[in-house]
């Protein structure tokens, strides 16, 4: 049962709910703003420097954007450490969420307290004591220290997130599991990891996220291998080139394609019904 | 590792499978978490030789030079700053959220997601289309001068406020999202019951919906507030280095600045006030996991 | 799922592998180049077409001041980077610290078209261990069409009338040592009661100052958001032919000089590579593609022939002689003393 301005709409009620609509439009404005500044700069002929002023509608950067080999190759790096980090800390996250929740053991409390850490300090923090650290161990830096960096900072969130899921479940069905003769491992992979799924894909999603678009620690890290929000850092300074427009314009449009392709039923019903 | 023997729970425990299972997170978080920590708190009481690189001569100075007047003063600023940030992402994140959660519209989930579209965007090219959106010939302007409401340019760009709009714009979804989780999660009944036995809707709200929303609203406020003293890139394209914050004054010792040892004691800092805030965050009864969902 | 969980195990060993691979790749000579130069600074084409001509691959990095490349140097393992770009007081730092291999003369036949008045500068006597780039002033730009009083000195910079209006390059040492050289002071002063006099007066300058950006402060100067600039020569050459109303005066008290130089780092992992990259970059044709996206001081006298008169004539571009001479460089300073730098700094810009 909806509650508050049910059945009757009287005037007020329809004022109200219009300006409660123009509300909601100004914020969506805020949020999209810079994005539309991005796009319509993507079709900007404009050739000099800061790139900001119109001098007319092109394609031209969404062409040329494909013969700048160092924007594509960071990236391509983005995606692989996103993709890799995922990984990483999805296995690593979800076998110590299970891990911690079914043993106790001395320093449990310890671990605990420390996926913490990356969550709550700020991120500045975090890169910069990688950055000691690397340099102390003279660890290379580049694509190993940049997925080391994404792993740690990933993990809690993985963990988080089963975590929640775990919260509701019974560990006797492993038990019944194991009573009909599965093995171990087989329970794990046929019982454990089905019931969970939903959490993992959570954190999953969250990791990637995260990765894709972190700046501040890859920035402290990176050495050579620079990544695609790095590669923007670098563009920010001298003034945004359009063929960077372009390719976050076309990350948008993919990711907005995504949207609605997940989101498909809804936009579905949305005709069925009326 | 030694692992004790559960007695509520009759899976017999396994030391092999749980060193598996437990081993590589606690090695990840042992070695990528807690010794580069310790080492930056180690570091923090070093200084430096002639050539600037850090030697272990162990000395306060670094947390002498900290306590200085000035900065005082960046550290009074960055608070202030993101205090600011929070207070306006719940003013603006509230009503938003409280909106499109309680909304009966079928293009809820549509809604939602708009929220979360924008940050799928590299956030950094973000802020520079606002620095392109409030330049002196920017579109505010061009604007502006269109409709003749001023003659000329207004500076806009390079001030406190700037910062602080550039945080609020990066910050906001962190706001937005645990309050619309908190605010979905009401009982619409209770709503009911309060309006049935009279009460005003002010007074609904005040003792009612925002009590039972605090949770979103702390945990919002959280992350909101600690990542915003540390975003130094955003006073950095924003602000135009006139205002700096803590952020900026660490990058600063790991850059140009060239001092590590300062950069440590000045993480040391940003960490202390983090904890505090985390500790306040809990005393308010707020949820530690609820920060990472 | 047995089989979605084996594909997933799979998928980690390959990248791991990959991985450690990434981590083995720079252990020796590996075929490619990393060089890590200042932003805005060196012309992409050129080292586009040094990689076409010999087939190395060059992987560029860059750094806004040279205390940002040191502090990197510092933190990056030995053979990070195989060539850089500091300037000349920052080379002196590198050898102090013995931080540099020696550059192989064989190597360099190219350095024949280096002016003679750049060899054997005081920071490098004879040249051991660096070879000129380009070089510049940092100096004044005024927006002529929004400033109505001249501008003629760094000392004008501080007139309270210009409030909000100027950009200055995000760099402790320049903005310090112009506020020096305003005083009459050198831009190296160690001693405490000058600085603390010099502070004074760079407190005064906090509110006239809109930007920090040593990055590409042309773009401020261009769009209109700053009037006035102390910035690097060639920003404001650049900024000249975009916008007519832009001017560049030399500071009266003698202008911050610098000249950049290209040196190999101690452990360099492609040493021949470096050497073919810098013989490459003192060639006439590479060095003028440089100073035509560039137009900074150039030091290499076969290419400034190629850029004809144009170029030569005009100030912006190619610094009059008696502007650098009456200049002065900046010199590394101790640590206590560039630890008060940087609180000098800090206040500045807090």
């Amino acid at each position: 049962m909806p509650w508050g301005y049910e059945a009757m709409m009287t005037r007020k009620e329809k004022n109200k709910r219009i300006c409660m609509a123009i509300y909601c439009a100004v914020v969506y404005l805020f949020l999209f703003l810079p994005i539309a500044v991005i796009v319509v700069n993507s079709f900007n002929a404009t050739n000099t420097k800061p790139y900001m002023s119109w001098k007319g509608f092109t394609f031209d950067w969404y062409v040329k954007l494909w013969s700048n080999g160092s924007l594509l190759e960071a990236f391509g790096t983005t995606v692989l450490l996103a993709v890799i980090s995922t990984i990483l800390s999805t296995m690593i996250g979800t076998l110590g969420a299970i891990g911690m929740y079914k043993y106790r053991f001395r320093g449990k409390t310890l671990i605990d307290g420390l996926l913490y850490i990356p969550v709550v300090i700020p991120e500045i923090v975090l890169g910069i004591s990688l950055l000691t650290i690397f340099a102390k161990a003279d660890i290379p830096r580049g694509m190993l220290t940049l997925v080391l960096a994404h792993v740690s900072f990933c993990i809690p969130f993985v963990i988080f997130n089963v975590r929640a899921r775990l919260s509701g479940y019974d560990l006797s069905i492993e038990e019944a599991s194991m009573d009909l003769g599965a093995g171990r491992l087989r329970t794990f992979f046929e019982i454990t990891i089905p019931v969970l799924m939903p959490g993992i894909t959570g954190g999953a999603l969250l990791a990637f996220t995260l990765s894709i678009d972190d700046v501040i620690i890859s920035y402290f890290v990176y050495g050579q291998t620079k990544t695609y929000p790095l590669k923007v850092m670098e563009s920010v300074k001298s003034g945004v080139a359009p063929d960077v427009n372009a390719l976050s314009t076309l990350i948008l449009i993919v990711t907005a394609v995504f949207v609605v392709l997940t989101q498909g039923d809804l936009f579905h019903r949305k005709y069925t019904e009326t | 590792m030694d692992i004790e023997r559960t007695q509520k729970r009759r899976i017999r425990p396994d030391t092999l499978s749980a060193i598996l299972m437990v081993g590589p997170v606690t090695l990840v978080m042992v070695l990528l978490v807690a010794i580069p920590l310790i080492y930056v708190a180690a570091m923090s009481f070093c200084s430096i030789d002639e050539f600037y690189n850090v030697t272990s001569d162990l000395t306060m100075d670094n947390y002498v030079r900290l306590m200085d007047a000035d900065y005082m003063r960046i550290y009074a600023r960055s608070l202030f700053i993101a205090f600011v940030t929070t207070i306006l992402c719940i003013l603006i994140g509230y009503p938003f959220s409280y909106i499109i959660a309680r909304t009966k519209s079928r293009r809820k989930k549509v809604l939602y997601m708009l929220v979360i579209i924008p940050f799928w965007t590299n956030s950094l090219i973000r802020i520079y289309g606002w620095r392109s959106f409030l330049g002196t010939n920017g579109w505010l302007n061009s604007l502006i001068i269109a409709l003749h409401i001023t003659d000329g340019p207004i500076d806009m760009l390079y001030r406190n406020g700037t910062t602080i709009l550039g945080m609020v714009y990066c910050l906001i979804p962190f706001m937005i999202l645990p309050l619309y989780t908190a605010i979905e999660k009401l009982d619409a009944s209770l709503l009911e019951a309060s309006y049935d036995l009279g009460a005003h809707p002010a007074r609904t709200f005040l003792e009612v919906i925002l009590p039972l929303t605090s949770g979103g609203i702390f945990s919002g406020s959280l992350m909101v507030f600690i990542p915003c003293l540390g975003y130094f890139f955003v006073s950095d394209i924003l602000g135009g280095g006139n205002s700096d914050m803590i952020g900026n004054l660490i990058e600063r010792q790991f850059q140009s600045g060239n001092n590590w040892p300062l950069g440590a004691a000045l993480s040391i800092v940003l960490i202390l006030l983090t904890l505090i805030l985390v500790k306040i965050y809990q005393r308010l009864g707020g949820d530690m996991d609820a920060l990472g969902v | 799922m047995k089989k979605k969980v084996m594909s997933l195990l799979l998928a980690v060993t390959v990248s791991m592998l990959m991985l450690s691979g990434c981590g083995n790749a720079g252990k020796t000579d590996n075929g490619e180049l990393n060089v890590f130069i200042w932003t805005e600074y060196v012309s992409e084409g050129a080292i586009a077409d040094f990689q076409d001509q010999y087939g190395i691959k060059v992987n560029v990095s860059t750094y806004s001041s040279n205390e940002d490349m040191l502090s990197k140097l510092k933190s990056e393992s030995e053979g990070a980077y195989d060539v850089l770009l500091p300037s000349d007081y920052a080379v002196e730092y590198l050898v102090a610290q013995d931080k540099l291999e020696k550059l192989d003369r064989e190597e360099l036949p190219n350095l024949k078209n280096i002016d003679d008045s750049y060899l054997d500068p005081s920071y490098d006597p004879g040249n051991l261990y660096s070879v000129p780039y380009e070089g510049g002033v940092a100096c004044i730009a005024v927006n002529t069409s929004k400033v109505d009083r001249e501008i003629t000195s760094y000392d004008d910079l501080f007139d309270p009338a210009l409030e909000g209006q100027i950009v200055v390059l995000d760099d402790t040492r320049a903005v310090i040592g112009m506020t020096a050289r305003s005083m009459g002071y050198s831009m190296n002063e160690t001693d405490r009661t000058v600085l603390s006099e010099i502070q004074e007066k760079l407190m005064s300058l906090k509110q006239n100052v809109r930007l920090y950006d040593s990055d590409s402060p042309k773009s401020a100067l261009i769009s209109g958001d700053c009037a006035v600039g102390m910035v690097w020569s060639a920003e404001i050459a650049m900024a000249m032919e975009e916008n007519p109303d832009i001017e560049i005066v030399y500071p009266s008290e003698g202008a911050y000089v610098f000249l950049d130089n290209w040196v190999v780092p101690k452990g360099a992992r492609n040493y021949d590579n470096a050497m073919k990259f810098i013989n490459y970059m003192l060639s006439a044709d590479a060095a003028k593609e440089n100073i035509s996206e560039f137009p900074y001081l150039c030091p290499n006298k076969k290419a400034l022939e190629l850029m004809g008169d144009d170029y030569v004539s005009n100030q912006a571009k190619n610094v009059p002689a008696e502007v650098i001479k009456n200049g002065e460089f900046v010199k590394y300073l101790d640590a206590d003393t560039l630890a008060v730098y940087d609180e000098m700094w800090t206040k500045l810009k807090e």
